[in-house]
């Protein structure tokens, strides 16, 4: 009889636990920027024309979202970019396929972002080989805690030198953040509300001193993300991350701006964030 | 009498197979039936998760939760559901003997009812003030906003468009009780995607609100704490059966959406010597692509926080889902019959919409009974196996719901010209009156 939890077995030293992510965040002058895209959103041409927008930005990390068709953690900005992508067509080989031909072209490491039944379907292993040889860095899989690991998620993600990048929320107890923190690698995802993703009006004051707790007993670099979309809020939250997460805005900034002008105000607009990092 | 601690883990686990390795049909501490279960949910639901987990544990051994449920049930849902013997139906058949086990008089007309009041005394216990839930058919959403007025707490239902259109009665009540309904608008928009919206607004939400999840299916610990509050149906069939024909049943058949009325029937047989079959949505046929046949259709996933078998293409993108019956139209399976279904201890069969609404005409025509469309799913099956069986072969048939909740779909099934006259008539009469 298992006590029914099945953690991974890694016994990390906390070398080990730092990472071509965490080496480059930690080498920056600045804060780190990551942003996003979803795959084949709002073609795989744009897509791919985004990334190399964002690296020749200054970006630190991309994420890339490859669509599924049940994102329990999006909210309607990226649930309705994942509907188009799939929609047109987008097959999760597609997207190895896009990484394989990004990753040669940007200096800037790359994650992917999905959901576990992708990862499942794929086969584990395989996608965590495929995705290395594609040029990924991390992934990041909010549906896989490391209580789950019983296809052995996190240890094809060591085999395969990637990244598992965990999540913390502000309702994760003591006890569900020392789990976490055991089984870090990279950096730690700090979510800045209780919600789905999608750009806020403001960021909560209490983010701070949830992010002041974490910095505490956490050595591994904090990012703080969900509904960050405008400098002040990076101005307003610096001081407490490490990486500033940017997701569904540059996806509202495509929804409103047509075709030619999108890659300039992406830009622009990446522009006036990193003059905050 | 039913004994009032039923929810209590240990007194339902006594060995009595023939199969002599007697497999544990139960999850582990971790709710993983097998491979099956789980809890792959995002950061941001796991405490509440495991809050919920402690309760529900805390319950199972608290006497006065265990009463005051049970007085709940009996007073306000009307426990225990007759079982009736369905005299007419058997003889006409020439075979089995066929009982129905009438969950559609209990209060809010389907077992949905049980669950929904388990989970308000928990909603109680935990302090929270507002409850929200996904429904399909509508029926569970009744039945939650019925308890919620009982213990007045807040309601919010999310519903698929599509089933709003399909279900309107139980939109009906359900507003008038004082529920917000919250149509989806996204996906197929129907129980699925229903599910999806109730997860969101309670990552949303989590702290001041408990997600009151309908069937037996979802993160740990729902599959097991939702089979427990129906279990009473099996209880009951038990000493129904044995009364009116002192042994057994020899089959029990239930229709499968997510589980809870079937594993609620079949719980109390796990370890017995007796035949459960499940029923899936045949929609328009295997071969059409639209139903919700999961095990024969899907393969195993992990989708809504659980592994278990889902309707989805080669990337694990989910299909969609069709069937005349709103809820059993959803693309997953609760995970401990994914569970059974692998050990072999539960089979599963389908039955498609036309069967289904032959089976309704003919339940109607000899036994007075309206059964929902789900559980009409079942009574095709019923009729299908029940002549092939030697008269003293006893089937129990749980007829989880009943059917007033469908006239529109049957009536519109059947091409009723004069329901249709009638509604024009209504219309007619509102625009003059305006
Ligand atoms: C009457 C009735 N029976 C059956 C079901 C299917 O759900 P489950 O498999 O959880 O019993 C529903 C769901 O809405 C229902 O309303």
């Amino acid at each position: 009889m298992t006590n029914g939890l099945n953690f991974c077995n890694r016994n990390w030293m906390k070398e080990i636990k730092m990472s071509k992510i965490s080496d480059k965040i930690k080498s920056l002058d600045h804060k780190g920027l990551m942003t996003h895209v979803v795959i084949g959103y709002p073609s795989m041409a744009e897509t791919e024309e985004t990334i190399y927008t964002m690296a020749n930005a200054g970006v630190s990390l991309i994420e890339l979202q490859i669509p599924f068709s049940d994102p329990i953690a999006d909210g309607p900005t990226i649930m309705e970019a994942c509907r188009v992508s799939l929609e047109n067509g987008t097959t999760v080989k597609q997207c190895m396929e896009l990484m394989a031909r990004v990753s040669k072209k940007v200096d800037v490491p790359l994650l992917f972002m999905s959901y576990y039944n992708i990862v499942f379907n794929y086969g584990v292993q395989k996608f965590c080989e495929d995705a290395k040889k594609a040029g990924v860095s991390g992934l990041i899989i909010p549906d896989i805690p490391p209580e789950e690991n019983k296809d052995g998620f996190y240890e094809a993600c060591d085999k395969s030198d990637l990244d598992a990048i965990l999540i913390l929320a502000p309702v994760s107890t003591p006890e569900r953040i020392n789990i976490i923190k055991n089984n870090a690698k990279g950096f730690i995802y700090c979510t800045a509300r209780m919600s789905t993703t999608g750009s806020k009006e403001d960021i909560p004051e209490d983010t701070k001193t949830f992010l002041t707790k974490l910095k505490k007993t956490i050595d591994l670099p904090l990012s703080i993300g969900f509904g960050i979309s405008k400098p002040e809020h990076v101005a307003f939250i610096k001081d407490y991350a490490d990486i500033i997460v940017i997701g569904s805005k540059v996806i509202d900034i495509m929804n409103e701006n047509k075709k030619e002008n999108r890659q300039d105000a992406i830009a622009s607009f990446l522009k006036s964030i990193l003059k905050e990092c | 009498m039913i004994s009032a601690n039923y929810l209590h883990p240990k007194k339902t686990r006594k060995m009595k197979m023939k199969n002599p390795v007697s497999p544990n049909f139960a999850s582990d501490d971790g709710g993983h039936f097998g491979e099956f279960g789980g809890r792959f949910a995002p950061e941001m639901l796991m405490p509440a998760l495991i809050e919920l987990e402690e309760i529900y544990k805390e319950c199972q051994q608290d006497e006065a939760f265990q009463k005051e449920f049970f007085d709940c049930l009996k007073t306000f849902s009307g426990r225990p559901t007759p079982l009736l013997y369905a005299e007419n139906l058997s003889k006409h058949l020439g075979g089995a003997k066929i009982y129905l086990k009438q969950e559609g008089l209990g209060q809010t007309g389907s077992h949905k009812i049980n669950n929904a009041i388990g989970q308000a005394l928990l909603t109680k216990r935990m302090g929270k003030k507002r409850v929200i839930a996904e429904t399909g058919a509508g029926q569970h959403g009744f039945a939650t906003a019925t308890v919620c007025a009982k213990f007045g707490l807040q309601c919010e239902i999310f519903m698929g468009a599509v089933d709003i259109k399909r279900q309107r009665p139980n939109v009906f009540w359900m507003e008038q009780l004082g529920a917000k309904v919250h149509p989806v608008e996204f996906g197929q928009k129907t129980l699925k995607d229903a599910v999806n919206a109730a997860l969101k607004d309670w990552i949303t939400n989590v702290e001041t609100t408990h997600y009151l999840l309908g069937s037996a299916l979802g993160p740990h610990p729902y599959p097991s704490m939702v089979r427990d509050f129906q279990s009473v149906i099996g209880i009951e069939i038990k000493q129904q059966v044995k009364e009116a024909e002192n042994k057994l049943p020899d089959t029990i058949i239930a229709c499968v959406g997510g589980g809870s009325n079937s594993m609620g029937a079949f719980n109390a047989f796990l370890h017995e010597d007796v035949q459960l079959i499940g029923i899936e949505a045949g929609g328009k046929g295997l071969e059409s692509n639209q139903h919700a046949i999961r095990f024969k259709g899907g393969k195993v996933g992990v989708v809504e926080a659980y592994k278990s078998f889902f309707l989805q293409d080669e990337d694990g993108q989910l299909k969609e889902t069709h069937s005349i019956a709103a809820g059993l139209d959803y693309p997953g399976v609760g995970p401990q019959l994914a569970h059974l279904q692998k050990e072999k201890r539960v089979s599963f069969e389908h039955t498609t919409d036309d069967e289904v609404v032959d089976a309704l005409k003919t339940v109607m025509k000899y036994e007075g009974i309206i059964p929902a469309l789900e559980s009409s799913h079942a009574i095709a099956h019923t009729i299908k196996i029940a002549p092939t069986l030697p008269k003293d072969h006893v089937i129990v048939t749980n007829v989880s719901g009943r059917g007033d909740k469908d006239i529109f779909l049957i009536a519109q099934a059947l091409k009723d010209d004069k329901w249709f006259e009638f509604l024009q008539s209504q219309l007619d009469e509102r625009n003059k009156n305006e």
